[in-house]
């Protein structure tokens, strides 16, 4: 049994340490944000933060997790409640401003992919409240890997982290 | 839904060729179900190979549309979304036109399962042979409701008007809600076809339809109502579904695409003690209680089980000399175009400037982002249930029975939101379901099958390679006299389950078998659009699957339509060689073209796309700037009821090769465009796919099998190169019709691009994908 902080909360898993944390994610916490697309960390589908860091967890092991604290794409708007200190009534009814603006922006096709980017998303604002074009393309096409999407939703893309992020931004000056 | 109350009074009304009866009030458990016949027997049913056991009866209204006393409304349609969110946008847009209701009173939208569903087919042509199904039930149903309130309000159906499901005349005024209270009314609509065929049920017959300038729901932006719960984590998955007591399987797939099963290879039963290996013939499968411990376990059994060898294969690198040297064209005869027309050879060998070249495409792949993945449930009396994402669930029933010999009505295929397929499984399978079936089947337990990367590369279907041979003669003044074209390409339907032809067990045939449903003979896929061209001829030729018939397992490079099928092949080509003539003519590719078409929306969507890509006739050659050079090019296509004109800017390295796509300009004109923020997504979708496969996509393979195996051998676009991308619509609502929409996108993208790149370089690119060591080789040429 190894205990895992994940979304805010500390979970116990049966998995065997050498498992990826995908498929503990996935089989044993039903946290199904993530997705198996490729088990090689060369498409994003399967990310999910650590301790606020994008990573693929199709190729992390349970044993390289530790004390770092896991985001899914299930915890966003916890994480967001958290980082603006809204109360729990506020909380439950609060999307991550990524999220809103991945519906407002109609961004997904199949969608298969867009947790990947909705995570890739979420750790480049909270780095780059405003980004540019530029530095989004080389945020979701650099790293271990580029995050792939093959319905060509990376226009759609694009526009929902710029109105995500001046959502964010707006909201951090209002605070 | 199956209560009947059989002393209620029964009425025939006739109507648009079906026949409307009604009955009185029912009630079903203590809860009203539906305002519209809950009858089971009618006429239309009684040996009808319509109705297949489970299925819901197309003829019943309410198999497609419950209007319920609150004034709800639940639509159904067998055909799965993709992505597109069709069946949540444009279905659901037209039902509520069709009813005269809001489209938030569609509160409900099920489809894609087959035991939930009435017609059939599957997630393509979603406008075309799909649409009228639903357009027409919504119909059907809307007369049935007014000649209820007519006889309900007592004024004539002619006097009566509907308004946001209100229905009004002599002062008088009801809801649907309130008119399908108690009251019971069967209405049989008239349905053709067969339900488990590629192409399901049609509904026939002509109920009045809504006028189109009457449209208020049409024609609006209704965002997809799946998209929330995909954004939220909300959505059951394909990949989510968890039974009780299910195990996760993974497959060892033979080592060459002709490899018969030697011996399997050995398991650690001491680190795996609840794993089994199942094989059946030349499948083989590891059936483990947890995900992780299959893998683990299935890599073991892989290593060290033993295939024979097999080499039947070209190898990519002689594909194209194989498909112009070898391959056999000659056994199904040719298909000649309808627009093909005059003396192609006089007006040829009249012509004082002539183009004559060949083209070719490479295998693409659909490429799902997430590999195939099904779980099947095989329970002890006999009945399936198959969990997947296929954009064609009834013919994968029809397929799943066959495999097992049993009747479709004891199996049910339920179908969950998946990665696009972008047309690999509108036949049915996308891979693992018939695997999933065949390892439940064997260890009496629901088992998930999940394809690993390699799998689905290696072991899926490919979109055909293709060739094609031009000539066209030009007169004097720069004018077309004459387009001849040959286009070759394998035959692009191979629907069979492989994981049944490993086993052994019955499958459908393949295209070049008896029995097929295709064949193998091609079919001109590119209407002519140069009409002003006074003798064309287009020819089609097709050819068996590549390998197949030296596998000793019957599977070659197994070929499968993909976005805008058979079209693309030949689209690329024609346009790439109109541009060329054009600068052979010396006339501007754009202009070019719309002097030679003459229908006046194919020449809208060209002077659409010249004004808003600011389009400007090159005066001089391109100049070298930084080492790159700049060109513009220029594609267009008719496809489905849709015109389509692309533009693309592209800059091109002339030392390193690599192109770059600076900007693409789309112009659609699909008649009623009926979602305009929905459908500019999905036409930015198919062009950054259109530019994928012309810039980086080719399906490598040896002569055992195919050696693509992940994302790093089969590269696609990345956010980094998008461009800017601009979509014009052109809404022509006098057209009275709704085109298909968004698939042409991507088969324009790589024709406009190898048109961009003739105009930067000089150097027609008559192959794709332009990767630097090939755009490298054309710029020393």
């Amino acid at each position: 049994m190894v205990t895992i902080l994940v979304n805010g909360e500390k979970r116990g898993v049966q998995a065997s340490v050498d498992t990826p944390l995908l498929y503990v994610l996935r089989n044993e916490l039903q946290l199904t944000g993530p997705q198996f697309g490729c088990g090689l960390a060369q498409c994003g589908a399967c990310s999910v933060l650590l301790n606020g860091k994008e990573v693929r967890s199709c190729i992390t092991p349970l044993s390289a997790v530790g004390t770092k604290e896991i985001t899914t794409l299930e915890g966003l708007p916890a994480r967001w409640a958290k980082q603006r200190g809204l109360s729990k009534e506020q909380a439950a009814n609060t999307l991550h401003p990524v999220q809103e603006a991945w519906i407002a922006e109609q961004t997904p096709q199949c969608g298969f992919c867009q947790n990947g980017m909705m995570i890739k998303a979420t750790e480049l604002l909270e780095q780059t409240p405003s980004p540019t074009v530029a530095e989004i393309k080389n945020a979701f096409s650099s790293g271990v890997s580029p995050h792939l999407c093959r319905c060509g939703t990376y226009l759609a893309i694009i526009q929902a982290v710029q109105r995500a992020g001046a959502r964010m931004t707006k909201r951090s000056e209002i605070l | 839904m199956t209560s009947v109350d059989k002393e209620g009074p029964e009425q025939v009304i006739g109507l648009s060729g079906a026949a409307l009866s009604r009955r009185g009030f029912v009630k079903s458990g203590g809860t009203l179900l539906v305002g519209f016949g809950l009858l089971k027997a009618n006429p239309m049913q009684e040996g009808s190979p319509a109705v297949h056991g489970n299925s819901l009866d197309a003829a019943l209204p309410q198999s497609w549309i419950e209007i319920h006393p609150d004034n709800t409304i639940l639509m159904r349609v067998g055909k799965p979304d993709f992505g597109t969110g069709t069946v949540f946008t444009a279905y659901r847009q037209i039902v509520a036109e069709e009813l005269s209701v809001p489209f938030e009173a569609i509160t409900s939208v099920i489809s894609g399962d087959t035991d939930r569903t009435p017609d059939g087919s599957g997630a393509f042509d979603f406008l075309g042979r799909g649409m009228p199904n639903v357009r027409k039930a919504a119909a059907y149903v809307h007369q049935a409701l007014l000649d209820l309130a007519a006889e309900r309000l007592g004024v004539p159906k002619d006097q009566l008007t509907v308004n946001e499901g209100i229905v009004s005349g002599g002062g008088k005024r009801i809801s649907y809600g309130d008119l399908v209270k108690n009251q019971n009314l069967t209405l049989t609509i008239p349905v053709e076809g067969e339900l488990t065929s590629m192409f399901g049920l049609s509904v026939a017959g002509n109920p009045p339809l809504k006028p189109v300038n009457q449209y208020t729901v049409v024609g609006k932006s209704f965002p997809n109502s799946v998209t929330v719960s995909k954004v939220r984590a909300k959505e059951t998955w394909v990949t989510d579904v968890r039974l009780p007591g299910m195990l996760h399987a993974r497959m060892v797939h033979p080592k060459t695409l002709g490899s018969k099963l030697v011996s399997v290879g050995p398991l650690d039963k001491s680190k795996f003690p609840n794993t089994r290996v199942i094989v059946k013939n030349n499948l083989v499968g590891v059936v483990a209680p947890t995900e992780w411990e299959a893998i683990k376990a299935a890599q073991q059994v892989a290593a060290g089980t033993k295939w024979s060898d097999w080499k039947g294969l070209p190898g990519s690198d002689r594909l194209i000399q194989f498909l112009k040297e070898d391959a056999d064209w000659k056994s199904v005869p040719p298909k000649t175009s309808e627009k093909s027309t005059g003396d192609v050879s006089a007006a040829l060998s009249n012509s004082p400037k002539k183009l004559t070249a060949s083209y070719a495409l490479p295998f693409f792949k659909h490429a799902p982002l997430g590999p195939a993945v099904a779980v099947g449930d095989v329970r002890a009396d006999g009945t399936v249930f198959v969990y997947t994402h296929t954009q064609n669930p009834q013919a994968l029933r029809s397929g799943i029975a066959r495999m097992l010999s049993t009747s479709v009505s004891k199996v049910v295929v339920r179908t969950f939101a998946g990665p696009g397929h972008y047309g690999r499984s509108n036949g049915g399978n996308a891979g693992a379901e018939d695997e999933s079936v065949i390892l439940s089947q064997a260890v009496g337990k629901p088992v998930r099958v999940q394809w690993m990367r390699h799998d689905d590369f290696q072991w899926s279907t490919q979109s055909s390679a293709a060739l094609a041979d031009v000539q066209i003669g030009l007169d004097a003044n720069g004018k077309m006299m004459a387009f001849e074209i040959n286009h070759y390409m394998p035959a692009m339907q191979d629907d069979r389950l492989v994981g049944a032809v490993l086993a052994g067990l019955p499958t459908i045939p393949a295209p070049d078998d008896k029995g097929s449903l295709f064949g193998i003979a091609n079919d001109a896929h590119d209407p002519w659009i140069y009409e002003g061209t006074p003798a064309v001829l287009e020819r089609a030729y097709g050819t068996a699957e590549i390998g197949k018939k030296s596998s000793p397992i019957a599977v070659g490079l197994r070929d499968h339509s993909m976005r805008t099928p058979g079209q693309y092949q030949q689209n690329y080509p024609r346009e790439l060689a109109i541009t060329e003539a054009a600068l052979l003519a010396r006339v501007d590719p754009l202009e070019f073209r719309i002097r030679h078409a003459r229908d006046q929306r194919a020449i809208g969507v060209l002077e659409a796309v010249r004004k808003s890509s600011e389009w400007q006739p090159r005066k001089e050659a391109p100049k070298l700037e930084d080492g790159v050079k700049r060109g513009q090019g220029v594609s267009a296509m008719f496809r489905a009821g849709s015109y389509w004109a692309c533009v693309a800017n592209i800059a091109v390295n002339m030392t390193s090769g690599v192109v770059k796509v600076e900007k693409i300009t789309v112009a659609v004109d699909p008649g009623i465009v009926i979602n305009p923020d929905q459908l500019k997504r999905q036409v930015e979708g198919g062009t950054v796919m259109g530019m994928s496969m012309a810039l980086f996509e080719e399906v490598r393979f040896d002569q055992s099998g195919v050696t693509t195996s992940d994302w790093r051998n089969y590269p696609i676009a990345t956010m980094a190169d998008v461009p800017d991308i601009k979509v014009v619509l052109i809404n022509s609502p006098e057209v009275g019709k709704y085109g298909q929409g968004s698939e042409a996108a991507n088969a324009l993208a790589s024709s406009a691009i190898a048109g961009a790149f003739l105009d930067a370089t000089g150097k027609p690119a008559r192959r794709i994908p332009l990767r630097p060591d090939y755009v490298q080789s054309l710029l020393k040429a």
